[in-house]
């Protein structure tokens, strides 16, 4: 293919949600019939790119061009009407249809008038569906169907509105390692036929075995415009994803900070565990881990592999199917969470405003809930609230949340001192096994520092520390180990010095 | 004070909002305004008895919003109250019909208890539902309502029917009178020191209890509530096991009190106005007493309408149901202005 015709073109293209800027001004041009990758770590600005070519998001400047038609106002029908798709990485088909209904509802290519029968329905998608060679009745139930499949179907969907360019974010995240051999081949057979593609991916084996060409992002910039993949290895492209700057880097302030005196126990223990898959991840595949008194384990890996389950199982939010969880000494696997809350667990969940802190609720009202009942003389008195105020202003103050009222609700805190806030509640009494899960996601340097310090001070005074975070920095200057997840299961676990190059390729599946 | 006065306003304004537009419909159908003004004066206030009757109306309308109160609380929409006061009045006359002659002291909280106890087990059906089977508690609970008439309807048919009575509307006996708590009027102290015993221990649970708190972050953030542990099953049962008791309660009170008798669709809206009453309360206990007051005083109102208006008692139902309206819109709107704040 020799054709340099350029299907989509854009200059200065650039991104921003509130005062995040997530896509500094980038260019790009993509050739006609080939398979474009885009890849690079969490935030990026991969899908910040691919849904303002996809004409979902309002970039806040620069043009673009598709097959040589400006884009105006960012219109998902415009992107459509000049062949431009996009599969999402979470599916849109709506899973209590029928495959045929599903594809009628959601694809630009209409079989039904006001007026139809379910045969007719059915009998004109499932053309469609032998012509791309997907297996399945259309009579089926989407939520019945395997991912694999479900995937099938959106690039189906695309594909039948006509479209010539097709984006695909992320398809593989979802995917067993032989669903990704069967959608590579199919996208093979697209390009063949034609049809030029743009992968997001950050699995650098995948990157090699699909792409055509590859373009990297990193924090927001075009590190690589799209460059033929012969001519650039497999090193130089896992130094760009990572940054140039923290390849061969090892730093640890660990071993020192690491309390010496402490007996060492084992007080947390997962013993090959396995789950089911959720909607977002992969299943964890015999898992295990341990931590022993006064130790941080790290856990890194790219975002969705199975972070969220492992800490879901540790505190009891899922079940394991099989495998053991140990607390301090006890078996806890079919413990619910307050039970382990009780023994001694405590966490900082992922996500501030949703999992960590009720918006509505008062601050006082937030630090002391979870633990109502200890606010009482017996079973049948009243709450003491003044007892329940001073709790939390002592706890508050501790952990130094700067706050006006201890009635305001709590969304009207900060970030940073939300998450001061979140600290205040789970570290205040009694923890002696935490994890922690992106505890300084989004917060500014200050109050980052402050929750590294915090962990140190709780490693040294002997607490055991599940630190989960997608920022490698993070993870080198608290951990006193790490184990890297990708695709479910625990891979590697490595000690200080750690080297950036190492970690960054296990996370993202490099072969050296 | 000023935030007392503010609260007022809000809340005040819909109301007035919704008598504006009432009229307004009213004045173009023909109907004379100061007829209406003056039937809702005469009925709600100043007609003789008339006071009488909006207490009359207030104390059941009070009785079932602190239940719906704590439903709303926990993020539920529980409709059903209007069954589960039937249930309460089975309970009530149950009790007191099937045990003639046993001492006042002895059947009155027997009855009282039983009136509950019935309301709560029909609530904690949907409650069950919904927990073990995430089965939509809007439609359970509504249903659960026609079960429940139709079940009194064979009640006052079969097992508990009055042979005096004739007619379209079946009802069980009288209740025995020893075993009132009030006269026709459905006034008395006895009712007056229940309701007040009802409100504070409704407002310990809302505003002193681990449930009361523990409850409001079940229903304004339900994964924080996960994440912290609640028992969230235990949580929701527990609360449609309240509001079933209050509502049976408010049962109770109309057999043993101003009706003397459980009789087939009997007060078909006391349920649903209880919820208005709840929202107009906001969602506190004595915000629902006073907004009880207020709608009992409705209440006494429409019925006493027709006796000085051409107008129909279904028009104060329009403006009832235009109070519902309005108020849910303001607390909706007040709700997603709060949110938009947040995220700036």
């Amino acid at each position: 293919m020799a054709s340099a015709e350029i299907v989509l073109r854009c200059a200065d293209i650039a991104v921003a949600y509130g005062d995040v800027q997530a896509l500094q001004p980038t260019s790009l041009a993509f050739e006609a019939g080939r398979i474009h990758v885009l890849v690079g770590q969490n935030g990026a600005g991969k899908t910040s790119l691919a849904r303002v070519l996809a004409g979902i998001i309002q970039p806040v400047g620069g043009r673009y061009w598709i097959r040589e038609e400006e884009m105006r106002a960012s219109s998902v029908q415009q992107a459509r009407a000049l062949g431009l798709d996009i599969v999402h990485q979470r599916f849109t088909l709506p899973p209590n249809f029928t495959v045929a209904e599903a594809l009628e509802l959601v694809s630009a290519r209409k079989y039904a008038g006001a007026f139809y029968s379910n045969r007719a329905l059915g009998s004109a998608w499932l053309r469609e569906l032998q012509r791309a060679g997907v297996k399945v009745s259309p009579g089926a139930k989407i939520r019945d169907l395997p991912i694999e499949t479900i995937q099938s179907l959106e690039i189906l969907r695309a594909l039948a509105g006509q479209a010539r360019i097709l984006i695909l974010d992320e398809p593989t995240a979802l995917l067993s390692p032989g669903g990704v051999g069967c959608l590579f081949a199919r996208l093979r057979q697209l390009r063949d036929a034609g049809v030029t593609l743009l992968l997001i991916l950050h699995k650098l084996r995948e990157v090699t075995a699909i792409a055509d060409t590859v373009a990297v992002l990193r924090a927001g910039r075009l590190a690589l415009p799209p460059t033929e993949i012969a001519a650039v290895s497999e090193q130089r492209l896992s130094d760009l994803i990572i940054g140039e700057g923290g390849a061969g880097e090892s730093q640890s302030q660990a071993d020192e900070a690491r309390a010496p005196e402490l007996a060492r126990t084992i007080n947390l223990r997962l013993a090959e565990v396995n789950t089911r898959h959720s909607e977002t991840e992969p299943a964890l595949a015999a898992a295990s881990l341990a931590v022993e008194t006064g130790e941080i384990l790290g856990i890194a890996g790219v975002e969705g592999n199975g972070q969220r389950s492992l800490v879901d199982v540790l505190t009891g939010l899922m079940p394991a199917r099989s495998g053991r969880v140990e607390l301090l000494g006890q078996d806890v696997t079919d413990m619910k969470h307050h039970q382990r809350r009780s023994i001694g667990l405590r966490v900082v969940p992922f996500d501030r405003m949703n999992e960590g802190a009720s918006l509505p609720l008062s601050l006082w009202e937030n630090v002391t809930v979870w633990n109502a009942e200890t606010y009482r003389r017996s079973r049948f008195s009243p709450l003491d609230i003044g007892a329940m105020r001073e709790a939390a202003r002592l706890a508050l103050d501790e952990f130094d949340v700067r706050y006006d009222s201890l009635d305001q609700p709590a969304g009207s805190l900060s970030g940073g001192n939300m998450q001061r806030l979140i600290l205040a509640r789970e570290l205040a009494q009694g923890a002696r096994v935490v994890i922690a899960a992106q505890p300084t996601r989004g917060l500014d340097f200050r109050a980052t520092q402050y929750v590294w310090g915090l962990l140190r001070k709780l490693r040294q005074a002997g607490a055991s520390i599940i630190l989960v975070s997608s920022d490698l920095d993070e993870l080198f200057s608290l951990s006193d180990r790490i184990g890297v997840m990708r695709g479910g299961q625990i891979l590697a676990e490595y000690k200080p010095p750690f080297d950036m190059r190492i970690i960054g390729d296990s996370m993202i599946g490099a072969a050296r | 004070m000023s935030r007392w006065l503010a609260t007022g306003l809000r809340v005040a304004s819909p109301i007035a909002l919704a008598f504006i537009l009432g009229f307004l419909l009213f004045a173009g159908a023909g109907y004379d305004i100061g007829e209406v003004v003056n039937g809702l004066w005469q009925g709600a206030i100043a007609a003789p008895g008339s006071l009488e009757q909006s207490l009359r109306w207030a104390i059941p309308l009070a009785v079932i919003s602190f239940g719906i109160v704590i439903t709303l609380r926990t993020g539920e929409f529980n409709i059903g109250a209007q069954g589960q006061i039937l249930l309460g009045g089975l309970g009530a006359a149950s009790a007191a019909l099937l045990l003639p002659g046993w001492p006042p002291a002895l059947v009155i909280p027997l009855a009282l208890l039983a009136g509950v106890i019935l309301g709560a087990l029909w609530s904690a059906i949907a409650g069950i539902l919904k927990v073990f089977f995430n089965a939509d508690e809007v439609i359970n609970t509504l249903m659960l309502n026609f079960i429940a008439a139709l079940l009194i309807q064979w009640v006052t048919t079969g097992p508990l029917k009055d042979d005096a009575t004739r007619g379209e509307t079946a009802s069980t006996p009288r209740v025995d009178r020893m075993f009132r708590l009030s006269d026709g009027t459905g006034v008395s102290i006895e009712l007056i020191l229940i309701v007040v015993v009802a409100a504070l221990l409704a407002w310990i649970i809302v505003e002193r209890s681990p449930f009361g708190l523990k409850s409001r972050l079940v229903g304004s953030s339900p994964r924080v509530a996960a994440w912290q542990g609640l028992q969230i099953k235990r949580i929701h049962i527990t609360t449609y096991l309240l509001a079933g008791a209050f509502a049976g309660l408010a049962g109770a009170l109309e057999v043993l009190g101003p009706s003397a008798r459980l009789v087939t669709g009997a007060t078909p809206t006391l349920g649903f106005t209880a919820i208005v009453v709840a929202i107009v309360g906001m969602l506190r206990i004595p915000g629902a007493l006073a907004a009880a007051l207020f709608f009992g005083g409705l209440q006494a109102a429409i019925l006493f309408l027709p006796i000085v208006s051409r107008l129909p008692s279904s028009g104060l139902r329009i403006i009832e149901g235009l109070v519902a309206l309005l108020i849910t819109a303001h607390f909706i709107w007040l709700r997603r202005r709060r949110n938009q704040g947040q995220n700036l």
